[in-house]
């Protein structure tokens, strides 16, 4: 039963006084999905500069939110990776599940060569990836360019990353993703829900309109060619 | 002011008790009806009348063995828990005889002389036939397994802890004879009758109180039976008379309430939901549709029965469209502009997917919020709490499946939920005062120290 | 070490959609039954309750719902010589786990063969010849027919609450449905659900070319729904998250919403989660099964199971895969043509045209698994194989099932993939595209097969399953027809940008895009134990007491998404057993 153990035969002195029945907690706690959502609001949130990474070190750190701030560049209209909070995103999510691969199947032997439709291939895990990779990009640019990346001037950095998108920097078959997997990244921290550390005020949905987690659409499916006028709505309740 | 009510007739009742109970001894109720010594209940019989009169639901505690007691009953005076109806001779009822079984139930006697409270509503069982008294002893006696677990005292302070105060306010509310006579001129409607004044005691939760906490109304044909009352917090909606819904549900729709828990516009939640899951569902077609039939009869309405208690599937039903007293509020969510109240965007956020921008859920899954007297109740402790904590409608032997409302305690603040409620009360035509903030509060924290 | 359990009459492995339709119908025959899921449990609420389900990153892209690949994944290579790699992370396909199976994140679409794709190989031979099959296609004809077929497809709707419009009611073509299909004994259970911007876009253009637009059918509800077990669905919202999720309001057709809770409540029925099945035990003479053995995650022990009757009821990859490990029937050899265990592997070919209209609002957000408008003018009774070069049909349709923008996001493709013109773009576009695909069938051939992989194996040191599958021609063929089919009707609606994503005659199967779940083969139904795993009852040939259900039995993939075939099959088979094996337990073939 999930009732709490009271069926009081009068009424209540105040009309505030009694709880009802409920679902229980405990079979929500039981399957680990009760986990509360986040105390503070995003506003409360301490700037990107003072947020301690779980995963990254201090120059990998340099690299992502230099990285990320040319992939989806604060000039014009909407947000940008770093008032997205994209790197906090990032960070978490290779410290999680993803980053360590532990869903994925991971037993060898490794064909890290293979041709790119078949897949992730490497041996290493995402954040391996990210680990192993940083360096050896940051020292082509230094080698290139004239300073690791977080150091050019932002017109270098896109040269950079082009041409690290075009696969003209020599990449190991274990690393050679890594441009890939990165801008996935940004997007997807771009994009997810702001309970994942990105997306922080939901400024990304704003920006393209698509309203979140609001989920309820019944009245427009037959308001053909009209556009939806309601802000997004987060998983935590946040609204925009 | 309902406490100085309750006490001042406790005290009344004493000064007239001091003389009285000296003087007149505790008396039993005569046989009803001669039942032949060598009577025996067929097989099943004695389960089937456990059902009719729900005595699981009380004698249970949360994840307790069946019967075996402990369930708390809060009441403004105070805290007692229920009784260890298993045959365990020494916690529980096995060393009950039939006349002391019978005393329990139709006088509130325990077999010491002691009063039970009238949280166990003798005042109702005391219509049970002799034949269905002998039926559940059996049952209780031979088909229940013992359970040696002892039940709490009661915790209520003086005056309330006093046994023999109830022995006067029995002699208030015990004044009906015992057993049963149907009134209705018709064996179904008879059956139904029975069924809804005795075992099923309806009346405990859906008469009025008097001053006297006995029932305003405990059969048909006095004036308040079945008009509205309260029961755990919970508005028991009044099943007759002015401001009844149920007058207007076509009769299948009332049985499929009663069988299954859940109809075209209503689900049974709270007290409601443990007596579907516990008795109502258990029922047979018969006696369900002698259940509604009564009690339209009762309401002088037409009576027809349905083609069938619960309409078997495949069943296609459309959702209601918005009514004239909804539309204003239907229009306006469908609008989805974002100047709307801040309640209504919260409606939009966190309710419409079910419940729909008409307030008219989806027949049959999920209620109605127009004209829903859970949400329009003076009691708002439901309604907050199912916000809160969301709500479960226990699948029955007709409607299998569970309907299960997720909480929103971590996604809406007091003040949110305060905005929510007080518009859910106030649109669709609905018309109930709004929910403050720290009333919120209050029932967030009176849930959370129970566990929530 | 390995624990015994008490012998049940039946024993089911998987409790997705043919584990719990087996499961119910058997119950009601009074049988002791014991379903195994190797996932977890899962119930609307909660674990797909609001808001917390739709997530797009936890679902949509870490595959929340699916099989972790670390449990267990296939192997891919696209031909003999290759050397298989494991896919380590899902991409092409998303297999799903725990109780309710893929019945839980599926869209909902669902659909029945056409009657001639039934009996293919006859079909072609009587029409054009069978010389014009090529020499390594490996078609055939199902040993059930759609006439008989068509009361369980008729059973099946009913229970999983499918809505849509008759296009063909006896034989009468119905207006308003779909003319192409075959003849059914009834109108769809609900009404269809009605249509986002798109669709009416592309039923308009469609129509003014003489093709004939109808609603997508599927298993999402328009109307409150009870079906025949008592089992509800509460009306779809268009709510944009359903494929990949669990439907968190009770709309979506699945295990859960029309079958489980009054499974749950029969007292001869019983299931436990975190149990892997690792393989079927057989009797020593080889002509039975004596039960499973599983892996009981929260014991940590194999557990031997007794039963008296074994339901494969996994998915299709791991059905085969169990027939394989334990035996059943002889491994296919894809030089020689011999045997029949993991023949016929099929899968799906698609291909899109995209279509921008900047000052036109599409709120893409707005969709359910079924949203959209289809044509049935290009599938299998339409096409004229002989002359066209090719076998196989397709529907197209203009879907919308959701604008969920990490993963849908089209944008023209001048737009830079990052940057600050990407990030005007996303503002610029999103809401103002929608698209035209089609949904293709894909014939079975020589060397597209599944056997055991000789490197890869799982956490319990089994085997992965090796797929070997590439594009052929013929399915290539099919694919450039409908890409100017499709472009035709695009280019009449006048977009301000349009483009065009399809595979070209050099594509090679990819494991990377996602592109549908509907793997079908390597468990086939013959007439005989020649040309067929099981027989027409889904029976194994060779084990009379196992029974495998799913899309395994697909003699070759259909144009359509496969779970009503499935379905249908699995409510046919338990009849059967039901009739005629209970009471006389041996081959029913």
């Amino acid at each position: 039963m999930t009732f709490p153990p009271e069926a009081p035969l009068f009424p209540p002195a105040s009309r505030a006084r009694r709880q009802f029945l409920q679902v229980s907690a405990a079979s929500l706690a039981m399957v680990g999905l009760s986990a509360p959502f986040p105390a503070m609001a995003q506003a409360d949130l301490p700037p990107l500069e003072d947020y301690a990474p779980e995963f990254f070190t201090p120059g990998e750190w340099a690299f992502v939110l230099a990285a990320v701030a040319r992939l989806i560049p604060s000039e014009g209209a909407g947000p940008g990776a770093i008032e997205a909070r994209v790197p906090v995103f990032i960070d978490r999510q290779l410290d999680g599940n993803f980053g360590q691969a532990s869903d994925w199947y991971m037993a060898g032997p490794h064909q890290a060569d293979a041709a790119p439709e078949f897949g992730w291939q490497t041996p290493l895990s995402p954040a391996e990836v990210y680990r192993a990779a940083i360096p050896v990009f940051d020292d082509w640019c230094r080698d290139t360019l004239g300073a690791p990346f977080a150091g050019l001037e932002t017109e270098a950095q896109d040269e950079a990353l082009t041409r690290l998108e075009a696969e003209e920097v020599p990449l190991a078959p274990e690393i050679r993703d890594f441009f890939k997997i990165l801008l996935a990244n940004t997007k997807e921290g771009y994009f997810s829900d702001p309970i994942h550390g990105g997306n922080h005020g939901m400024a990304a949905w704003v920006h393209i309109g698509f309203p979140g987690a609001r989920a309820h659409y019944l009245d427009w499916v037959g308001q053909h060619n009209v556009r939806y006028p309601l802000g997004p709505v987060s998983i935590s309740g946040e609204r925009a | 002011m309902i406490f100085l009510r309750i006490l001042a007739a406790f005290v009344l009742m004493g000064i007239m008790a001091l003389v009285a109970i000296i003087w007149l001894p505790v008396s039993r109720s005569p046989l009803s009806e001669s039942v032949p010594a060598d009577w025996t209940a067929s097989p099943g019989e004695g389960e089937y009348v456990m059902r009719a009169g729900d005595c699981m639901a009380c004698h249970t505690a949360e994840n307790g063995p069946d019967f075996a007691g402990g369930r708390a009953i809060e009441s403004p005076l105070g805290t007692i828990y229920t009784a260890n109806i298993t045959p365990d001779p020494e916690t529980g009822i096995g060393s009950w005889t039939l006349p002391q079984f019978r005393a329990a139930m139709i006088d509130g006697l325990r077999p010491d002389g002691a009063h039970l409270y009238p949280a166990m509503p003798y005042e109702n069982y005391r219509m049970l036939t002799e034949r269905d008294i002998r039926a559940l002893y059996s049952y209780f006696m031979d088909e229940v397994e013992p359970v040696n677990s002892p039940v709490p005292e009661p915790e209520l302070p003086l005056p309330f802890n006093q046994r023999w105060g109830i022995r006067v306010l029995n002699w208030a509310i015990l004044s009906h004879d015992n057993g049963f006579d149907g009134t209705m001129g018709d064996p179904v409607l008879d059956r139904g009758q029975y069924l809804v004044e005795g075992p099923g005691h309806c009346a405990a939760c859906h008469s009025p109180r008097t001053v006297y906490m006995g029932q305003d109304g405990i059969a048909a044909g006095e004036p308040d039976f079945l008009t509205g009352g309260f029961i755990a917090g919970q508005e028991a909606p009044p099943l007759r008379g002015q401001g009844s819904r149920i007058r207007h549900w076509p009769i299948q729709e009332l049985t499929t309430f009663l069988a299954t828990g859940r109809n075209f516009e209503s689900t049974a939640n709270g007290e409601m939901g443990l007596v579907v899951d516990h008795s109502l569902q258990h029922l047979t077609d018969d006696d369900i549709i002698a259940i509604a039939r009564f009690l339209r009869a009762a309401d002088r309405l037409q009576h027809e029965a349905p083609e069938e208690a619960v309409a078997t599937g495949p069943l296609s039903i459309p959702y209601a469209q918005a009514n004239a007293e909804g539309a204003d509020t239907a229009r306006m969510l469908t609008g989805a502009q974002p100047d709307m109240p801040l309640g209504a965007r919260l409606y939009l956020d966190n309710c419409a997917q079910c419940h729909f921008v008409t307030g008219r859920g989806s027949p049959g899954i999920f209620p109605a919020l127009q004209g829903n007297s859970l949400v329009t109740s003076s009691e708002i402790a439901p309604l907050v709490s199912i916000i809160l904590q969301g709500a479960r409608v226990e699948g029955t032997e007709k409607r299998p499946m569970p309907l299960v409302m997720q909480g929103y305690k971590d996604r809406l603040d007091d003040a949110e939920i305060a905005e929510l409620a007080s518009f859910l009360r106030q649109a669709w035509g609905n018309a109930a005062e709004p929910v403050t903030e720290a009333e919120v509060a209050e029932i967030r924290q009176s849930g959370e120290a129970i566990g929530h | 070490m390995a624990r015994t359990d008490a012998k049940k009459d039946v024993v089911i492995v998987g409790l997705g959609w043919t584990g719990a339709i087996m499961g119910m119908e058997l119950a009601q025959e009074g049988l002791e039954i014991l379903a195994l899921e190797r996932g977890p449990n899962r119930e609307t609420v909660p674990e797909m309750r609001y808001p917390n389900m739709i997530d797009e990153l936890s679902q949509g892209e870490r595959h929340n719902m699916m099989l972790r690949p670390a449990q267990s994944t296939v192997t891919i290579r696209r031909n003999l010589n290759e050397t298989a790699l494991p896919m380590r992370k899902w991409g092409s396909f998303l297999l799903g786990n725990g109780v309710g199976g893929s019945g839980v994140h599926w869209n909902g679409q669902n659909w029945r063969p056409q009657p001639i794709e039934m009996q293919l190989r006859s079909h072609i031979r009587d029409t054009w010849g069978e010389e014009i099959i090529p020499e390594d296609m490996t078609i055939g004809d199902y040993p059930v027919t759609y006439d008989e077929l068509e009361p369980y497809f008729d059973r099946f709707e009913r229970v999983a609450g499918i809505t849509g419009a008759a296009g063909n009611i006896n034989g009468e073509v119905q207006e308003g449905g779909n003319p192409f299909e075959g003849w059914r004994s009834g109108d769809y259970p609900m009404p269809p659900l009605p249509v986002t911007y798109n669709g009416i876009k592309f039923a308009e253009a469609a129509r003014a070319m003489g093709y004939h637009p109808f609603l997508r059918p599927g298993g999402n509800a328009s109307t409150s729904y009870v079906n025949e077990y008592g089992m509800q669905m509460g009306a779809c919202n268009f709510c944009g998250f359903c494929e990949r999720y669990g439907c968190y309001q009770y709309s979506k057709s699945s295990p859960q919403t029309t079958i489980l809770a009054a499974l749950f409540r029969k007292p001869n029925f019983s299931y436990r989660t975190g149990a892997e099945v690792l393989r079927v035990e057989m009797a020593a003479d080889g002509q039975t099964a004596t039960g499973v053995t599983y892996f009981d995650e929260e014991a940590g022990e194999e557990v031997f199971q007794p039963a008296d009757i074994v339901i494969l009821a996994a998915y299709q990859i791991e059905n085969v895969r169990l027939m394989l490990l334990s035996g059943i029937g002889t491994p296919y050899d894809p030089v020689s043509g011999q045997g029949v265990t993991g023949k016929n592997y099929g899968y799906q070919i698609t291909g899109s045209t995209s279509m921008f209209f900047r000052d036109e609002h599409f709120n893409p957000f707005i969709g359910s698994g079924i949203n959209g408008v289809c044509i049935d003018d290009f599938g299998m009774s339409a096409n004229d194989f002989g002359a066209l070069g090719f076998i196989g049909g397709a529907y197209i349709s203009s879907a919308q099932t959701n604008g969920q923008p990490i993963r849908s996001m089209p944008l023209p493709q001048d737009t830079p993939a990052w940057g600050a013109e990407w990030k005007s773009g996303i503002a610029e576009w999103y809401g103002h595209q929608m698209s035209i695909g089609h949904h293709g069938s894909v014939m079975s051939y020589r060397g597209h097969y599944c056997d055991l992989d000789p490197t890869y194996r799982d956490r319990h040191g089994r085997p992965l399953m090796r797929i070997t599958f590439d594009w052929h021609p013929n399915e290539l063929r099919m694919n450039a027809y409908l890409k100017e089919k499709i472009e035709e009707i695009a280019r009449s609606m006048q977009p301000d940008v349009m483009q065009s994503s399809y595979k070209d005659y050099n594509s090679r199967y990819d494991v990377r895009p996602y592109q549908t779940t509907h793997n079908t083969g390597g468990t086939i139904m013959g007439a005989t134990p020649e040309t067929g795993a099981v027989n027409r009852y889904l029976q194994a040939w060779d084990k009379h007491n196992v029974f495998v259900t799913g899309a395994g039995a697909f003699v070759q993939n259909t144009q359509y998404n496969p779970t009503g075939l499935v379905g249908g099959l699995a409510y046919w088979a338990v009849d059967a057993i039901r009739r005629q094996y209970l009471r006389n337990p041996g081959p029913l073939a």
